[in-house]
């Protein structure tokens, strides 16, 4: 019997073909619009995702602690010092690397094109933070980093901007009025998650950097990997037992050095993410139950439509109950056709959008069985009160319609 | 003596009234009917428009409940079950054909035919066999597959015949049969219930306007003003 009515239901929307089109938009619309928007948000929130890991996986960066705008403090003001660096490599079991850094942006010149790059001072372990790879030449030696020499390893928009095709290794580039000799290229890392081009650097021993550059020995920052397996919260809690005793900060005292987990912070990107493709897929929501009170508006039409037929059924012995599912079948059948359009269309506007956008494809297959099971629903919920009209018709009443 | 004293009666009127509206607007379609009509006859009902012979046609058809008065159908009281129970009631043992043929539009003579049986769950084999008999019944062998619209006015009423019997119902309740039908396919169409009624026992209730239809069947009931003015039987037969 449910089968009979479903046949005959896909007959009669068959029968009235542009009608049912029409009427099939609404919630094709409506249901390609929330597919499209969560495939291509849940693609940003990978994106993202992906981006921060690039910063290096189960990545730590400490960094002194700054005062406040308004200049009090409830620390000590103390920049990070050599010998900070030097207890966290003996101290830090949970570690895999640990690097000191100091950066600045300046002007760097080869030949007669010169470009303004980030030019960073560090150690061999960076690298290893970062998981950043020296994709030809080689990295630091020992004694380079101990006595500062005057080497470097660029990145791969320098490589570009500088030497094209060339061979960049031996040559010699002028960064902030030293000269330094190039000894690797770094492979290409692209642009970060909060649009800055990673590969436009120049990367020196901490010391040679202090000396020439920047003109001091202020340690920026320090990145630390957690080894593999240790979580980075454990890490986070022995960098500031060790820090808080070089530093001598008193028992009760505040730190006067910061901690970034990389981790969360991806976790934290990736959740804002989440949250706009929710509130964008909401919105998307909003035009299915437009879509719905499109169906409901036609299967009013079709009920008065067809009351004649509806009085003949009654005649000859359909109950209420026969009138009804036939009515909701309907009105279920015709959503459920335009909820599978819409899921079709939506992923196909999302694998467009994230090919456009270079953002991972990332179809959800519980999203789509909502989406299937919502739109079926929809036509339940709107297409009773109409089916409910057909059903309580007087039969004579109905017999007399034209 | 009157056939209708000899039979069983199928159909009891006993005072019914239908009243329409209240106070000084109140209609009384049916003031106080007393009629019963035996198993196996066939009778005629005629008056005016307004005489109330559509509404007591539709209390056959268990389509309506008297106001008051009692009305029986095979020994229930049928103006007193509810909506749901006349309906399986006519699914049963009522078929109705109309003057304007009442055909499901773009849906096949056979498909037609079928649906009562679909109200009343027969499997689909089943249904489409003993439909496509029903329409052999009435002569439409070979046009089961035609659509109303490729139908002529008369063979368009066979499938509704076709399709009112095809329950085997008690009773057949015919609302003008031939009121859109030429003389021709008119007196074919009598022809037909007149057939149905000797062979298969069918009993039949059949409103119209024309004395030459009306003569075909045996009793003749005429309406005034919501009352059975005469009941005439012919005496030629029985």
């Amino acid at each position: 019997m449910l089968w009979e009515t479903i046949r005959l239901a896909l007959l009669s929307v068959w029968r009235n073909a542009l009608r049912s089109f029409l009427t099939l938009l609404g919630i094709v619309i409506g249901v390609a619009a929330v597919i499209a928007m969560i495939t291509i948000g849940s693609g940003t929130t990978e994106k993202v995702r992906s981006d921060i890991s690039k910063l290096g996986s189960n990545l730590l960066v400490v960094q002194a602690a700054r005062p406040d705008r308004s200049g009090s403090t409830s620390f000590t003001p103390k920049q990070l010092e050599a010998k900070d660096v030097e207890a966290l490599k003996k101290g830090l079991a949970t570690a895999k690397a640990v690097a000191p850094s100091a950066q600045k942006s300046v002007r760097v010149v080869y030949g007669s094109q010169n470009i303004s790059a980030q030019v960073t001072g560090t150690e061999n372990d960076y690298f290893t933070a970062r998981d950043w790879n020296v994709e030809s030449g080689r990295a630091f030696t020992e004694s380079e980093i101990r006595g500062g020499t005057n080497v470097c390893l660029i990145g791969a928009t320098v490589r570009s901007q500088f030497f094209g095709s060339g061979d960049p290794l031996g040559q010699s580039i002028r960064v902030n009025r030293s000269s330094c000799t190039v000894i690797g290229v770094l492979e290409s890392k692209g642009t970060s998650g909060f649009g800055q081009d990673q590969d436009n650097v120049v990367m020196m021993p901490l010391s040679g950097f202090q000396r020439r550059i920047a003109g001091n020995r202020d340690i920026g920052s320090i990145f630390v990997a957690a080894a593999d397996g240790v979580a980075t919260s454990d890490v986070q809690a022995e960098i500031e037992t060790i820090l808080r005793e070089t530093r001598r900060i008193a028992p009760g005292a505040d730190d006067n050095f910061e901690i970034r987990d990389m981790t969360q912070i991806a976790d934290a990107m990736a959740s804002a993410t989440t949250t706009m493709t929710g509130m964008l897929g909401a919105v998307a929501g909003v035009s299915l139950l437009v879509g719905g009170i499109g169906i409901m508006n036609i299967m009013l039409v079709s009920v008065t439509e067809r009351t004649r037929e509806i009085g003949i059924r009654l005649a000859i012995g359909a109950h209420e109950r026969h009138i009804l599912i036939q009515f909701l079948v309907e009105a279920t059948v015709l959503s459920l056709l335009g909820g599978l359009i819409g899921i079709a269309l939506g992923l196909s506007l999302a694998g467009v959008a994230t090919a456009l956008l270079s953002i991972p494809f990332a179809p959800s297959i519980s999203i789509i069985l909502l989406a299937v099971g919502f739109s079926a629903l929809i036509g339940m919920v709107f297409g009773f009160f109409p089916a409910l009209r057909g059903a309580r018709l007087d039969p004579i009443e109905a017999l007399r319609h034209e | 003596m009157n056939i209708a004293m000899r039979r069983q009666p199928l159909i009891t009127f006993e005072n019914v009234w239908k009243t329409y509206g209240k106070g000084e607007a109140q209609v009384h379609a049916l003031a106080g009917i007393d009629v019963s009509i035996g198993q196996g006859e066939f009778v005629a009902i005629m008056g005016p428009s307004g005489s109330g012979k559509s509404t007591a046609m539709n209390i056959v058809g268990c389509l309506d409940t008297p106001t008051s008065g009692r009305y029986g159908f095979l020994d229930v009281d049928a103006g007193k079950l509810d909506r749901g129970s006349r309906a399986t009631l006519r699914n049963r043992y009522i078929g109705f054909v109309f003057q304007g043929y009442n055909l499901l539009p773009r849906t096949t003579a056979v498909e037609n035919v079928e649906l009562p049986l679909i109200y009343r769950g027969v499997a689909s084999r089943e249904r489409r066999e003993l439909a496509m008999n029903a329409l052999a019944d009435v002569g439409l062998k070979g046009r089961e597959t035609h659509t109303p619209a490729e139908l002529s006015g008369g063979q368009q009423q066979r499938v509704a015949i076709a399709r009112a019997i095809v329950t085997r119902p008690t009773l057949l309740v015919a609302d003008e049969p031939t009121g859109n039908l030429d003389t021709a396919r008119s007196h074919e169409i009598m022809d037909l219930l007149t057939r149905l009624n000797g062979e298969l026992g069918l009993t039949i209730v059949m409103v119209t306007h024309e004395q030459d239809i009306a003569d075909y069947a045996r009793r003749t009931l005429r309406f005034l003003d919501g009352r059975v003015a005469s009941d005439t039987t012919s005496l030629e037969t029985a």
